[in-house]
């Protein structure tokens, strides 16, 4: 009896193993666990510090952003820095612009896109490989070796300082982007799809409008809101292009941001603002954001 | 059924290959044309040959902007891959298996979201925030928080370190996407291979350098393109955060960053074009070697 007692645990332990032995485990270890998480959690903070502190720095009052010794929270929040954004000269009218030229420029892509998707997943013709090269060289190049000659472009049709001139060169920038995702999605529906409503009767443009754009909903979706975030976050082109009422938020923010030198409560504030579009439309699409990526660029 | 291909055909590519003709391809044709030219952006076009090209050839901030791009073209992709490879791995593969089920750490979706939000920042935000994060004084973040008897850094107003911050910023920013880029190439890997080399006594390092890595090596050429391209431009972030735009004394010019001033502060159109036309083909340069150099056998998943 005397000598069973401290056997007990031990067979207990064996069995236990025994039970662990039968899932797999990969020499995991509890350390390991450990250690992947706390990498996980610090390098989280490090990610969402930056942006913790934009929206410290915005609910705070002006004395207490220049404090020597900042505070983690604002010690008497205020929407006062919000407000004054809103106000600042131009903030609602390049809010204005930047929606109207993101809209036109995504809808543009959407349409240009899909039909130049279609017709490199459906039709073999010559000088579609030229067409795929193309179109991934052009996102090889930094635009910005063609801000002058674009300049002069638009000058020359008096599309400088206009919305639309703007729009358009958006377009061609997303466009890239949308083609090639677009045909990742074209390509995954299967042919034989096609083949059944020709021979039930469709002609070929009504295998297009009613079989493959409801089909690649999904794709459409995810392509319109990498060009909106695109087309909203840029300023660079705007800025070269349009004079100061004819920008968008971006441009402002950096206009402000050298005009106005210290004013941080503000302009973190107006950068929040700023992005509130992006990540409503990021939070909607974010479970599908994987396959809007990769569509395109993985299976290549 | 052959019927009438063709004008389907000219139909859905003729808009956006006239867009592009008219936007990339003359755009470029022309940029090439100024690039022989002493023109100012006024006035009119005179041509000089190569003479632009000799005197970035004799400029020495040209070559000091060479090397800070060479210096991001090496560091960004490497510190970004590695850092991405490593979370996507613990994303999807680093957690416990029940059951026999590779499944990621606890929490791995809160995860992905988290990675994928500087993504969502503009630069001209992130060059914004971040030129908080390095005040060079009491009130910037990063200073703040150190204990009061330090002297505060300097960050982007150091000539030795202020093109690491820049290295810094843009890997903060493009890791999310790589996280959520590598996410998906690994979602597609088979759970069988997984297991079967789990089964044969494989431990976590085996199965990343042996089964993830081979099996993503695609995805991860693609992303060393994307983030050289990324490296040969960088110009919001320099333009927007840099002291005195490139400063401290030429600290942190890049090539992009010459493009621009050239064009718009020093009015040398001509030199300016030069650069881009440099800087064009260093980027297909790049491209091609780096495809070409990184083949390997694929593998099927």
């Amino acid at each position: 009896m005397v000598a069973t007692t401290p056997g007990a645990p031990a067979v207990r332990t064996r069995s236990r193993r025994r039970v662990d032995e039968g899932v797999i485990t990969v020499g995991r270890s509890r350390a390991a666990t450990i250690a992947a998480n706390t990498t996980g959690i610090v390098f989280s903070i490090l990610m969402l510090f930056p942006i913790y502190w934009v929206l410290n720095t915005a609910f705070k009052p002006a004395d207490e952003v220049l404090a020597l010794t900042p505070t983690f929270w604002p010690k008497h929040p205020t929407f006062d820095n919000f407000l004054s954004a809103v106000k600042a000269p131009l903030f609602l009218q390049d809010m204005l612009n930047g929606l109207i030229i993101t809209l036109l420029a995504v809808a543009g892509s959407l349409v240009v896109g899909f039909l130049a998707a279609l017709a490199i997943a459906r039709f073999k013709f010559y000088g579609r490989r030229g067409i795929i090269l193309v179109i991934l060289a052009v996102q090889l190049v930094p635009f910005i070796a063609l801000l002058i000659p674009l300049f002069l472009m638009l000058q020359s049709v008096s599309l400088t300082n206009s919305l639309i001139g703007v729009s358009i060169t958006y377009l061609v920038l997303i466009l890239p982007y949308t083609v090639w995702t677009l045909r990742g999605f074209i390509s995954g529906i299967p042919r034989e799809l096609d083949e059944a409503a020709l021979i039930d009767g469709c002609s070929r443009g009504q295998v297009f409008w009613r079989i493959i754009l409801p089909l690649t909903g999904p794709g459409l979706v995810a392509t319109s809101v990498f060009g909106f975030i695109q087309a909203w976050n840029e300023f660079i082109i705007i800025n070269t292009l349009n004079s100061p009422e004819k920008q968008n938020l971006m441009a402002w923010l950096l206009q402000n941001q050298t005009t106005r030198g210290t004013a941080w409560g503000p302009l973190m504030a107006g950068a929040i603002i700023t992005s509130i579009p992006v990540v409503i439309f990021f939070l909607i699409i974010q479970r599908n954001i994987a396959t809007g990526l990769t569509a395109g660029a993985v299976k290549g | 059924m052959r019927h009438g291909k063709y004008p389907f055909i000219i139909g859905f590519l003729v808009v956006p290959v006239a867009l592009y003709c008219t936007f990339v391809v003359a755009a470029y044709i022309q940029s090439f044309q100024l690039a022989m030219t002493s023109w100012s952006g006024f006035g009119a076009i005179k041509y000089i040959g190569f003479e632009n090209f000799q005197k970035l050839w004799n400029d020495d901030l040209f070559w000091k902007s060479l090397r800070h791009n060479l210096f991001l073209l090496i560091l960004l992709p490497i510190v970004t891959i590695a850092i991405a490879l490593v979370f996507a791995f613990l994303l999807n593969v680093g957690g416990s298996q029940r059951g026999g089920v590779t499944r990621g750490v606890r929490g791995s979706k809160a995860y992905r979201i988290i990675f994928f939000f500087p993504q969502l920042l503009a630069l001209a935000i992130v060059a914004v925030i971040f030129g908080r994060v390095f005040g060079p004084d009491k009130s910037g973040m990063l200073n703040g928080l150190f204990p009061d008897s330090w002297s505060p850094w300097l960050f982007m107003a150091d000539e030795r370190w202020a093109m690491t911050c820049i290295l810094v910023v843009l890997i903060w920013q493009a890791i999310g996407f790589y996280v959520v880029l590598f996410s998906a190439g690994m979602g597609s890997i088979s759970s069988d291979i997984y297991e079967a080399a789990a089964l044969d006594g494989a431990s976590r390092f085996t199965l990343f350098f042996r089964i993830t890595i081979p099996l993503l090596w695609g995805t991860i050429q693609v992303a060393w393109v994307y983030l050289g391209i990324a490296a040969f431009d960088a110009f919001a972030i320099v333009n927007i955060m840099t002291v005195d735009r490139g400063g401290p004394n030429g600290a942190t010019s890049v090539l992009s960053l010459m493009i621009y001033r050239n064009t718009f502060e020093f009015s040398q159109v001509g030199y300016a074009s030069a650069i881009g036309v440099v800087l064009f083909f260093l980027t297909l340069t790049f491209a091609a070697l780096t495809l070409r150099v990184t083949r390997r056998e694929s593998i099927e998943a």
